[in-house]
């Protein structure tokens, strides 16, 4: 039953080797694959290791899904090997294996997943139980926090949702969506104790998370951190004042209240909307029951990818469509007169920005690059950062891309991958023209 | 050569439940104790405890009694189980699984009513399995991981442990000589008690079902450091490894509850082959019974192309078993098999080792200072060991190590002996050998020999020439250990890791082999084709060893204590007829 047609593939894998140091490279490699359906990325990387190169590092513990060791980016995209198969990938493209992002590496494939831990312990993701009880809890299935919980207790901690934040890079304090989801977990528990401190230990990083949907499109075990993050940030506006607060705590709540403020603690399925560029926002109030909650989060991830790519061009009609219940404040910071960006040219400005995450203020200084097309009213505000490790990318005008001096990165001018390793586009703002000044949204 | 030396009153070796559950009791009983658990993959990534999916059997019903699950416990181990230890097994069970809920925070599934939901397994004559979904395991681990950040208790990941440290006269173990997997950096630990929690798992085998970063490590470093092991021929397949050509996957599960539902099971012929070995409970039969039926099938020629026998679930429904089993419906599913309209090939597949060190429900062993619990303990299943108790054995054996050290490090105040720097200095030197040669023998290729003798020679059915070849090629791949060269760095040198596994694998595999020697009958997981009865005149001992002056394990019969339950009331009980789910 599982054959399948023979495929001849090439398989790049990074490599890097600690008692070297460097950069890290990649090898190729080249196989016949007898039964492309049930040979999973492990077994080629075992493979390999086996009939072609035995130094190949890479972890893995229990080969079916439930240990989160084998986490990699395949293809660009974060996975599990042992949930990849080789049917899975495009037969006349090179499979490209690498290790996730945001984490030092060991060798070859395998990171260090420290910082992984480190900030999943900071969330509290331990249980404290309000009083000890002699009997597990009385609590029907069907009881509302069971149902908002669901099945997010399953998370492996294999680290694909981290490696895919794009945030998690900007903010050393962002604990990040796998930390955030297991917090969620307990915030919702009846039986667990010490909420009001977890909940100021998180809240901080909830207003960090850009509802980028990246964390929720990778997750093996279909679990979604972004929703748990919305969760948490309800629960904190309906909670905000009965905790004591902490100094600093009130620049928080003076925020111009965000949306959010007005959505009651109820689970409501809220309509999926888009914004512009690869950013986008989709239900996060709805809790929905298992499984329809997967099917739905995979509908509502489908879908967005339809909406991203129609999105691209047209930025400026494109408004916050649908209720921005998700979104994190947004503010509009002056750029440039308009008069200074030279159509069918890349510019480069520095933009300079107070943001108040949290509890505490920082300065934000950053460059963006504006690519101006020769009909005026056509634009796009590129992000500088680059989409794979974070680091700036720049416009090199001789040679029409944008490139990444630190792994080689390279984007063609809409911003679309053509070499290296970033696993998806540069990132876009949100930009509006006001009185001939360039403005474009920061979160 | 200098290496690292760290002191520790607790030294846990494996991060499993047993591991777990013992360093957390342990800190609980006395937040002094400088705990260090050690493990071999990430943190509370590695083992078989995070792999359950069926559940915790656990006595939580008034219509239930600790009696019966003893009773269910002692007829599935076939009367030479430990009493004590069964008997502690059951009646610890009740608390544990309450402070999985109470204290660290795990939520089991539920009945509408808000109780906690109890499951039917084979050989149970109450529905007693407590359970999360089909993922149970990674619920319990990642709750308990979570309680050990809590209280802040190290942990060093990826560091193995390589040998047990002894005395100068091997009498107490004073802690362990560590690898550092990252850097290849060895480490020595002294500890005031030291626990061996790595979880058995039969990965010697061909197809086999834990994760293949288990070797039987624990249980080759006890024999290594003369600690007294019992019932090392019992090693139980489960009937249904998925066979999937050329991929590691290969032996992973399709869960027992399946066949439970009523799936049946098909030869190459196409033939319900269950009628011919047991028409009376067809697929519904035991463990044992089943993994040898489909072997002897296979044997006979009569496999599947594919190489085993198939499974076929598709007639109860294909919404039913997607509803049912949606976790095993997607295990199929991504190896492109149907679970709910098709078939799926599958072979019998090495599952849990029912033997291990002699333990007193204390977890102390025959060695002074060490302490062992969960899979790499025996006595605590006999023969056979049921569904839901392998979890449940963990948590609670864990659970007692963990009480149990506390107090013997209050009672005892003397100081550690240190470990023979002489002997650190030579077990560092022979693992680092295969490093220093530049060329030899294959590790992989060795390590395909040893799962494949195994497989045929002491696996689901034995025979006395088998087993003795079995052992002669054993030697030889230990001869050819001696020969094994590994190319490159010790920092995460993966082949270097699979030469470490083999040599755990060789160790255990003798055992395994000579004392399936010295049961010359059938009794429940072991099975002699040249004698296929059970005989209870004469076979009513347990086979122990210690490793002999010559590196082979010397044998000593135990008599069965009948302590709780006399011979009589277990064969009594044997004769009921089986509680028939659904
Ligand atoms: C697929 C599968 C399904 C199962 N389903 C059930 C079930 O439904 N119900 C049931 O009751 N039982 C079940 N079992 C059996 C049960 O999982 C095990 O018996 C039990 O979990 C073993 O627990 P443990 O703590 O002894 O070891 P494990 O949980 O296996 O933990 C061993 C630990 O030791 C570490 N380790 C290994 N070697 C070394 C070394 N050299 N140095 C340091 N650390 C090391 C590992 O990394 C790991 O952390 C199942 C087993 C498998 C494989
Ligand atoms: S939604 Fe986006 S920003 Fe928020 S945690 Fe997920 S990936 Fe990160
Ligand atoms: S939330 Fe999902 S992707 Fe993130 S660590 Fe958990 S299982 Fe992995
Ligand atoms: S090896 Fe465990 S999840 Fe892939
Ligand atoms: S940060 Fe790696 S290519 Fe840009």
């Amino acid at each position: 039953m599982a054959t399948s047609a023979h495929q001849r593939r090439v398989i790049q894998v990074f490599r890097y080797d600690p008692t070297r140091g460097g950069d890290g490279h990649y090898d190729r490699f080249e196989m016949d694959v007898a039964h492309p359906n049930s040979t999973t990325m492990l077994d080629i990387l075992i493979r390999i290791q086996r009939e072609q190169d035995p130094s190949v590092a890479f972890r893995y513990a229990c080969r079916v899904n439930m240990c989160g060791s084998c986490g990699m980016v395949i293809n660009g995209r974060e996975g599990l090997a042992c949930k990849t198969n080789v049917c899975d990938l495009p037969p006349d493209r090179d499979i490209t294996l690498r290790p996730l992002n945001h984490f030092p590496v060991v060798k070859d494939l395998v990171v260090d997943m420290t910082p992984f831990f480190k900030k999943y312990e900071d969330a509290m993701p331990f249980f404290s139980p309000r009083t000890i009880e002699p009997e597990p809890a009385v609590i029907p299935p069907d009881a509302r926090e069971r149902q908002d919980i669901g099945l997010a207790t399953e998370c492996i901690q294999c680290g694909c949702c981290v490696s895919s934040c794009s945030m998690v890079n900007y903010h050393d304090g962002y604990a990040g969506p796998a930390a955030l989801n297991r917090a969620f977990t307990l915030l919702a528990d009846s039986r667990e104790g010490r909420n009001a401190e977890r909940l100021r230990a998180v809240l901080q990083s909830c207003y960090n998370c850009r509802t980028e949907f990246n964390c929720t499109e990778v997750c093996p075990k279909e679990l979604s951190p972004t929703r748990a993050i919305k969760y948490i940030q309800r629960l904190a506006l309906k909670h905000l004042g009965e905790l004591s607060r902490p100094a600093g705590m009130t620049n928080a709540t003076e925020e111009p209240a965000p949306p959010v403020a007005v959505v009651p603690f109820e689970p409501v399925l809220q309509h999926a909307g888009c914004v512009a560029g690869a950013c986008s926002v989709a239900a996060a109030g709805g809790l929905p029951d298992d499984p329809s909650r997967r099917q739905f989060f995979r509908r509502v991830i489908m879908g967005i990818g339809a909406a991203s790519a129609l999105g691209v061009g047209g930025l400026l009609a494109t408004a916050a469509v649908g209720p921005t219940l998700t979104k994190t404040p947004g503010r509009w910071i002056p750029i440039s007169p308009m008069d200074d960006l030279a159509p069918a040219q890349v510019s480069t400005v520095t933009m300079r920005y107070e943001v108040t995450s949290g509890f505490h203020k920082e300065t934000v200084v950053k460059p963006v690059m504006i690519c101006r097309r020769a009909d005026v009213n056509n634009m796009v505000v590129f992000n500088t950062t680059c989409t794979h490790l974070g680091c700036t990318v720049r416009w090199d005008a001789g040679k029409n891309i944008y490139v990444c001096a630190c792994h080689g990165g390279q984007f063609d001018h809409e911003g679309r991958v053509i070499a290296g390793p970033p696993p998806r586009p540069l990132d876009t703002y949100r930009f509006k023209v006001e009185n001939g000044c360039l403005m474009v949204e920061v979160v | 050569m200098t290496i690292e030396k760290i002191h520790a009153d607790v030294l846990i070796i494996g991060m499993g439940g047993a591991g777990q559950l013992a360093a957390l009791n342990a800190f609980d009983a006395d937040p002094s104790l400088k705990i260090l658990i050690v493990c071999k993959a990430l943190k509370g990534k590695g083992g078989c405890t995070r792999m359950v999916q069926g559940g915790f059997n656990a006595v939580l019903n008034d219509d239930d009694s600790h009696e019966m699950h003893l009773m269910d416990t002692l007829k599935g181990g076939q009367y030479i189980n430990d009493q004590d230890l069964a008997k502690t097994l059951v009646e610890q069970a009740t608390p544990t699984i309450k402070e999985m809920e109470t204290l660290y925070g795990c939520f089991f599934d539920r009945n509408p009513n808000g109780t906690i939901h109890q499951k039917a397994f084979a050989g149970q004559s109450f529905d007693r399995t407590v359970h999360k979904g089909d993922l149970t395991g990674i619920e319990i681990i990642s709750r308990t991981t979570e309680q050990i950040m809590k209280r802040r208790i190290p942990v060093l990941e990826e560091h193995r442990a390589l040998d047990l440290l002894t005395d100068a006269q091997g009498r107490q173990v004073v802690g362990a000589l560590l690898l550092n997997m990252r850097n290849g950096a060895f480490v020595q630990v002294q500890a005031r008690a030291t626990l061996v929690a790595t979880g058995g798992g039969p990965t010697q085998y061909r197809f086999h079902a834990p994760g293949p970063e288990k070797s039987v490590d624990g249980l080759g470093m006890l024999y290594r450091s003369g600690v007294r092991m019992r019932d090392m021929e019992m090693v139980q397949f489960h009937p249904t490894g998925m066979i999937i050509p050329g991929s590691v996957v290969a032996g992973a599960l399709l869960e027992e509850g399946l066949r439970g539902c009523g799936a049946y099971m098909l030869n190459g012929n196409g033939e319900r082959f269950m009628a011919n070995y047991d028409p009376a409970r067809m697929e519904r039969t035991t463990r044992d019974v089943m993994s040898r039926s489909s072997y002897l099938e296979m044997q006979a020629g009569r496999a599947c192309a594919e190489g085993g026998v198939h499974i076929v679930a598709a007639h109860l429904g294909p919404e039913f078993v997607e509803k049912n089993f949606p976790g095993m419906a997607a295990r199929c599913r991504q190896f492109k098999y149907d679970l709910a309209r098709g078939k799926v090939p599958v072979s019998p597949t090495a599952h849990y080792v029912m033997g291990g060190a002699q333990i007193d429900k204390d977890c102390h062993t025959t060695l002074e200072r060490l302490f062992v619990a969960g899979e790499d303990a025996g006595g605590v299943h006999g023969a056979n060991r049921l569904g839901g108790n392998g979890v449940c054995d963990s948590c609670v054996f864990g659970r007692q190590a963990g009480k149990s050290i506390a107090r013997f490090l209050t009672a005892e105040r003397g100081a550690v002996p240190h470990p023979d720097a002489a002997r650190v200095a030579e077990l560092c030197a022979r693992y680092e050998r295969p490093l220093e040669r530049s060329s030899g023998e294959r590790v992989f290729v060795l390590r395909d020999q040893i799962r494949e003798t195994n497989w045929n020679k002491v696996g689901v059915t034995r025979r006395e020439q088998d087993l003795s070849e079995a052992i002669a090629e054993f030697e030889a791949i230990a001869e050819a250990c001696e020969t094994v060269s590994v190319e490159g760095h010790a920092a995460y040198n993966m082949p270097w890791q699979t030469y470490i596994d083999l040599l755990n694998m060789i160790d255990v595999s003798r055992m395994v082999a000579t004392s399936a020697q010295e049961r010359k009958e059938q009794r429940g997981a072991h099975f002699r084709i040249d004698y296929p009865e059970q005989n209870d005149e004469q076979y009513l001992f347990n086979v122990t060893l210690t490793r002999g002056a010559d590196g082979r394990p010397a044998i000593v019969r135990q008599p069965v204590a009948f302590v709780h339950k006399s011979l009589a009331e277990c064969q009594q009980y044997s004769k009921r007829p089986p509680k028939v789910n659904k």
